[in-house]
């Protein structure tokens, strides 16, 4: 890959690679890291993209996701990633702006459903390419998504309620 | 309280706002490729397979077994420091005294 190759890949994924990791962990910091070990892998040649398989960008968000597990598991985050059985828990939510009601019951969806989420909300993938970047069937990234917006239904209906009372 | 509509809740998400990528990552990322290769024999690791560390560790257990079968240990008590070496061809000088002769 030349340099130039690498500028005009970078300047196209930067945000989104980055973004998806900070909505994935909350942190700008591990976001950081992350965003870069994604374009060193690119750079490396480790990655072994083709482009007849899928989008470039479907592949670079799932090696930042990919990544994010492997720290997760490093830091020995045994988070429980069963979101079939996962209970939309009661949040408190009305004294909060919108930004942190959503942030916050984002954060509480299991991970699996929360990549699915952030991947087919705010960075636009198809249902093909969020499934090529997690590995897993088309079929598996719907009921994923279904969940995690059924659970977001239920968690974030105290904001909106907050949010009717002040408009009135 | 009633669930969120479909609507509502697309409304929702779309004030969740990332933001930017700090200025200077590239200039990060950079930084990181030209960091010397020395460095990462001090902080660099690599992913091992269990079965590849099984099979080397196995391949040192019979490399140390066969050459401990070629090589007997000696007894470390009767190894000399000061030169000696192992006999070779043996040859047995009998000294007798004078006293011997007379009886």
């Amino acid at each position: 890959m030349t340099d130039g190759e690498f500028q005009a890949i970078f300047q196209e994924h930067k945000n989104a690679v980055y973004q998806f990791a900070w909505r994935m962990s909350n942190s700008s910091a591990v976001a950081d890291d992350v965003s870069q070990d994604v374009f060193l892998v690119l750079l490396r040649g480790e990655a072994d993209y083709d482009c007849s398989r899928g989008s470039l960008r479907a592949l670079l968000l799932g090696i930042a996701r990919n990544l994010i597990w492997k720290r997760w598991r490093e830091e020995r985050r045994w988070i429980s990633i069963d979101d079939e059985s996962f209970l939309a828990p009661a949040l408190d939510l009305e004294s909060v702006g919108k930004q942190q009601a959503v942030a916050a019951a984002v954060a509480c969806l299991p991970p699996l459903q929360r990549e699915a989420l952030i991947l087919a909300t705010y960075e636009d993938l198809s249902l093909r390419e969020i499934a090529e970047a997690l590995t897993v069937e088309v079929g598996t990234v719907k009921a994923r998504l279904y969940r995690a917006r059924e659970n977001l239904k239920l968690m974030l209906a105290p904001c909106n309620s907050a949010i009717m009372r002040t408009a009135k | 309280m009633a669930p969120l509509s479909d609507l509502e809740l697309d409304e929702l998400l779309q004030a969740w706002e990332a933001p930017s990528p700090p200025t200077n990552l590239e200039r990060s990322l950079r930084n990181r490729l030209k960091r010397p290769w020395w460095k990462w024999l001090l902080t660099g690791s690599i992913r091992v397979p269990v079965p590849v560390t099984l099979a080397v560790a196995a391949a040192l257990l019979v490399l140390i077994v066969l050459a401990s079968v070629r090589n007997p240990a000696r007894n470390p008590a009767v190894r000399d420091p000061g030169g000696l070496q192992p006999v070779k061809r043996l040859e047995v000088r009998i000294i007798r005294s004078k006293y011997e002769g007379n009886n």
